[in-house]
């Protein structure tokens, strides 16, 4: 009997209290179950006439009956405090929040992260080296004969006649086999001088990131594969790319590495002087002059490098027009990296 | 350099190779085409057209209404041409027409008012030369109608090559054809001719001697007797204006030619201003002055190689001739130069005079020591043919020490060691054969051979299997899909400064890229500043000596472009000569330090609707520096000094300090510093020696365990004297208490009237707590009512409600 009562209480409650909106009707909801002569209270009264077997059984039911009805009648309690509390005091959500400034890196640098995060990726360290460098270090040494056309190939600034600023990244590869032993895995980024006339395509500094495996069985195959993974990885899978034989006195056989042109897709256009190629890097295996300039056995050892531009890289994914853009710093253009 | 492919196939057969093909092979194989122009396609549209009439226009004095028969009907054309008239033949360019020049589409078009159906071209308009004074007058020869791709014989492609400083052999169309016979396995052949020479001995006629044979190892000549100088003929000036070049007369052009035939740059003297019809090679012995054909009179160092007669000089070997052997349309006789001077002698003196000619640029690449009879030869017949002269007897070739094939060996095992990729033997030497090298010893696994001496650049075994490589294609040797990775230590040297531009960043900075090289002013502001010999201007003529000057040009640049509020860093190098008086002769003469600059100016807070707006101060700066320091654990390990004066930069400043080395300074730039750089407004910047602070260990980090016990706060107010400094009070503080004190806030500071003169306020909050126990009341108060006392007697400071 009584269990039959506890479940229609149940359902009752339920269904009173699925239509409560307000305070009012809350403290009605309260009065007819919870109050001192509620319905739950009335229960509790009836259990005194329940026989001695049913009773504990009974009493656990009501227990769980009366704890119900109050935890569901506290939520709704507070639920509808609150809403009126904040018609009470409401405030404009709409205002504007308050905006902290994150800064940015330099897109150059951004561009030259993305870069060494992928070498790292394939082992490489990361090393620097000094952009005032001797004329031994960012010439001689590799492999540029004094007085040969090869140093047409980089309009150089001096400071006299046996320092200069370093025109590539190259001289760091120097540094390194110097003072170590193969094997020598390593990027080196850094910044570079050319005196060259600026324009909207060139400017008298830049950024390059050099590349330098030495080891004991280091082939061409290797460069192909390495900077050919590093492509795809950085400009895309999609991408097609070819090697032709350049000339760098440093390297030999040496190569410039092209990808289609992902602004025409190798149709031909201005970007690419409708070749439909974009040349992103220079290469080549190590010259064993160059090892013999730094004391490594050039039988025993084989080793590449290879070199890019960090700027005409960003220049072509950011769609940027004009090099000098990277050097003014005008900080509506730092902003939007 | 241009290369026309109609020359090229005078030596190597390229029917049926689409053009195309050609282009792409060439690239792959290291003579990269830059672009090309293939006439078959450029003049595709142009008709040969016959001027029926021509009337005057009714609208314009200038203009003709012509009717134009393009083989099949008649055309109203207007034409502004002076020079056209009725019975010409002409080129026409139909209605849908490309124009070379201008890149323009010709359509139908009403010239005021009368109506054009095509254009009457110009030779300016088809880009066949400069000329655009009028309309292309073409022969009676020519067919109405028909293509002018055929009619004109405008059937060439001309393509730019970018040759490679070790690819001298490939500056002339020889050199071209020879990589092209090894591409495509085809047959190469020399120019043919056949020398007519007369029964007049050379000997009899003019000699030569080298004096100096270290920069002249080989000088021959060839004289040609009763020439008449006159225009060449079409298919010479064709030849030369395909390329680029202006026909001047037989003698020049065919030299010209030659040059770009064979590779060979010969000058040709009129014999008859020679005095003694001698030709002397030496270098000078003093600075001598000489006019060069271009009639400048240029100052030569001491030690240039010259051309010389018996008495004076008359060229300047291997750059350019002299004004007083030149020929002219009266002469009459000539000696043909064609010499190999030493490459290296040349580059000098083209250097020194800042003269580069077509001739010195082959010169300093090298010459093949081996064709200069072959050149003299065919010059002196093309001279002779096209000038109706007699060749001489014989040649005066003076080779004193003949320069050697040389001998490289090949060990086919190393061409798999360098590439990856064993490429077969028969293709290896199929390709070296074709590139002109014999075989002087042959075994198993090696070969020897020997490389002509047009190919300097062939000198060890690496050089034969880049050779082999190239032509083999790159594109042939397979790319490998796996790399190992040796397990040795990785550094990154760039992770010190890539951490700080994340901090920078998160505190709100912006970073920029500055051009190191900058202006006397700016590099002198600070520091030993290093002048760059060859600047490009004065505005880049010294490398900067602190981050400071540019980041504040930068500010003057934002602020001019309205953006007033800035938070900048920068990570760049700085150089400094250690003893300005001291040239650098070693790296120990100067140095080169990177810096970072934080540089702040204008709000850090804009007015919005719930914040009232803050300019940055010097406490934003000091801020910034300390919170980065904290983000490296450095903050504990440097220390602060303070300094109200200023330096020649700040108005005041404070530096951070390593065991008493400065590691960086900065504060507020003064007034007569931004004047320099037009800014009005103040600027606070800081700067650090990051190679330094790199070095610096950090304290390691350990894990601390969080607090088990309730801490105790204590507030205190004191009024001290205004010479007492906050750094002071908290020394003392710290020094005056136990180890129960964790922490002190200054909470706030104030002047005021009420207070005395020269007195202000500071509150301090006071934490006090220990790991281990809960604190009593009793201990506490005990240690703050101590350091009361002890505050009021040592700054006779009075406690502020008390």
């Amino acid at each position: 009997m009584l269990d039959e009562r506890i479940k229609k209480i149940t359902a009752h409650f339920n269904q009173d209290i699925s239509a409560v909106k307000d305070t009012k009707q809350l403290e009605e909801l309260r009065l007819k179950f919870l109050s001192r002569n509620g319905l739950v209270s009335q229960l509790f009264d009836e259990l005194k006439n329940a026989s001695k077997e049913e009773k504990p059984v009974l009493g656990k039911l009501l227990n769980a009956l009366r704890n119900e009805v109050t935890e569901k009648f506290n939520l709704l309690k507070d639920h509808i405090d609150s809403l009126e509390k904040e018609s009470v005091e409401k405030i404009d959500l709409s205002l504007p929040g308050f905006e902290r400034t994150i800064g940015s890196k330099h897109l150059l640098i951004q561009t030259l992260n993305e870069i060494k995060s992928i070498f790292k990726g394939l082992g490489f360290s990361v090393i620097e080296g000094p952009e005032l460098e001797s004329d031994y270090n960012n010439f001689g040494a590799l492999n540029f004969p004094p007085d040969h056309p090869a140093r047409d190939m980089q309009d150089t600034f001096f400071i006299n006649s046996d320092f200069l600023l370093r025109t590539h990244t190259s001289p760091v590869q120097i540094r390194i086999m110097e003072k170590t032993k193969p094997p020598v895995r390593a990027i080196m980024p850094g910044r570079v001088y050319r005196n060259e006339a600026i324009s909207s395509r060139s400017y008298c500094v830049f950024h390059q990131v050099e590349g330098l495996y030495v080891d004991n069985d280091v082939t061409f195959a290797e460069l192909k594969g390495t900077l050919v993974a590093f492509a795809h990885q950085f400009y895309g899978e999609n991408l097609k790319y070819r090697f032709r034989p350049s000339f760098f006195p440093f390297t030999e056989p040496s190569a410039e590495m092209d990808i289609t042109c992902f602004l025409c897709h190798g149709k031909g256009c201005k970007v690419c002087k409708h070749s439909g190629w974009l040349e992103i890097l220079g290469c080549g295996m190590v010259d064993p002059n160059v090892f013999d300039n730094v004391n490594y056995d050039h039988e025993q050892y084989t080793g590449y490098a290879f070199g890019m531009g960090i700027e005409r890289t960003a220049l072509l994914k950011y769609g940027i027009d004009d090099i000098r853009v990277f050097f003014d710093n005008d900080f509506r253009f730092l902003k939007q990296f | 350099m241009k290369v026309s492919l109609n020359w090229l196939k005078e030596y190597v057969d390229l029917e049926n190779i689409p053009v195309q093909e050609i282009v792409h092979k060439l690239t792959m194989s290291g003579l990269e085409v830059e672009d090309y122009v293939d006439e078959n396609e450029l003049y595709k549209d142009f008709i040969v057209g016959y001027v029926k009439e021509k009337k005057k226009h009714p609208n314009a004095d200038k203009l003709s209404v012509c009717i134009v028969n393009t083989g099949t009907e008649d055309l109203q054309v207007i034409c502004g041409a002076p020079n056209v008239e009725t019975g010409q033949k002409i080129v026409f360019a139909p209605i849908g027409t490309i124009i070379p020049n201008g890149n323009f589409k010709i359509n139908k078009a009403k010239i005021r008012g009368v109506e054009s159906f095509g254009m009457i071209c110009s030779e300016a308009e088809l880009e066949l030369s400069n000329d655009h004074s009028g309309i292309m007058v073409l022969t009676e020869e020519v067919n109405v109608g028909k293509s002018i791709v055929k009619e004109l014989e405008l059937n060439d492609v001309i393509l730019e090559i970018a040759i490679t400083p070790n690819r001298s052999d490939a500056l002339s169309h020889i050199g071209v054809a020879k990589d092209l016979a090894s591409i495509f396995n085809k047959e190469f052949h020399l120019p043919e001719y056949t020398l007519h020479e007369s029964a007049k001995k050379v000997k009899e006629l003019a000699s030569v001697e080298i004096v100096d044979k270290i920069n002249c190892p080989r000088y021959t000549a060839k004289v040609v007797k009763n020439i008449t100088v006159k225009d060449s003929p079409d298919w010479l000036k064709k030849r030369l204006t395909k390329i680029g070049l202006r026909p001047i007369n037989n003698i020049v052009d065919v030299t010209n030619f030659v040059m770009y035939e064979l590779g060979q740059p010969l000058h040709a003297f009129d014999l008859d201003k020679l005095n003694g019809q001698k030709i002397v090679v030496k270098s000078t012995e003093t600075e001598t002055v000489f006019t060069t054909l271009d009639s400048k009179e240029r100052k030569l160092p001491k030690g240039t190689l010259m051309i010389c007669d018996s008495e004076k000089p008359v060229a300047i070997a291997g750059v350019m001739g002299g004004e007083n052997s030149e020929i002219n349309n009266s002469t009459k006789n000539i000696l043909i130069e064609s010499a190999h001077f030493n490459p290296s002698s040349i580059r000098k003196t083209s250097k020194a005079l800042g003269l580069s000619t077509e001739a010195s640029y082959r010169f300093e690449r090298w010459v093949d020591p081996s064709s200069t009879l072959l050149a003299a030869e065919r010059a002196a017949q093309l001279i002779a043919d096209l000038g109706n002269g007699e060749i001489a007897h014989g040649s005066l070739d003076n080779y004193p020490e003949k320069i050697k094939e040389k001998e490289v060996l090949l060990r086919f095992e190393r061409v798999y060691k360098i590439l990856g990729f064993q490429i077969p033997k028969e293709k290896i030497l199929q390709i070296l054969k074709k590139l002109g090298l014999k075989i002087i010893f042959e075994s198993e696994n090696e070969n020897r051979f020997l490389v002509p001496t047009f190919r300097p650049d062939l000198e060890r075994e690496i050089d034969l299997i880049e050779e082999i490589a190239r032509i083999f294609g790159y594109d042939n040797i397979p790319t490998i899909s796996k790399i190992s990775i040796s397990l040795g230590e990785k550094i990154d040297e760039t992770a010190f400064e890539d951490a700080i531009r994340d901090y920078s960043c998160s505190l709100g900075f912006y970073e920029m890229v500055n051009n190191p090289l900058q202006k006397e002013q700016f590099a002198s502001l600070i520091g030993n500043k290093i002048q760059i010999l060859n600047p490009q201007s004065l505005d880049m003529a010294f490398l900067r000596t602190s981050l400071i000057p540019s980041a504040l040009g930068v500010v003057a640049k934002n602020i001019n472009v309205g953006e007033k509020n800035l938070r900048l860093f920068e990570i760049g190098n700085v150089f400094n000569l250690k003893n300005e008086k001291k040239e650098i002769k070693n790296f120990e003469d100067f140095s080169e330090n990177q810096k970072l600059i934080f540089i702040v100016t204008g709000k850090i807070q804009d007015k919005t609707w719930n914040f009232p707006e803050k300019y940055f101060d010097f406490y934003d700066l000091k801020g910034y520096i300390n919170s980065l320091l904290i983000k490296i654990s450095l903050d504990n390990v440097l220390n602060d000094s303070y300094y109200h004066n200023g330096d020649s930069i700040f108005d005041f400043y404070f530096t951070k300090n390593y065991e008493k080395v400065e590691i960086g300074v900065g504060g507020k730039v003064k007034k007569d510093v931004l004047k320099q750089f037009d800014i009005q407004q103040d600027v606070f910047c800081f700067e650090f020696d990051l190679s330094k602070l790199k070095k610096i260990k950090a304290n390691s980090k350990k894990y601390l365990e969080p607090l088990k016990f309730p801490k105790s706060i204590r507030d205190f107010a004191f009024i001290f004297d205004n010479s007492v400094t906050y750094e002071e009070v908290i020394k003392f503080i710290k020094k005056s208490s136990s180890e129960l004190l964790k922490s002190v806030n200054l909470f706030d500071l104030f002047e005021s009237e009420t207070l005395g003169k020269n007195k202000k306020s500071m509150a301090f909050s006071l934490e006090y707590y220990s790991e281990e126990r809960t604190l009593t009341e009793e201990e506490i108060e005990k240690d703050f009512n101590y350091l009361i006392e002890k505050i009021k007697t040592n700054f006779s400071a009075i406690l502020r409600g008390a």
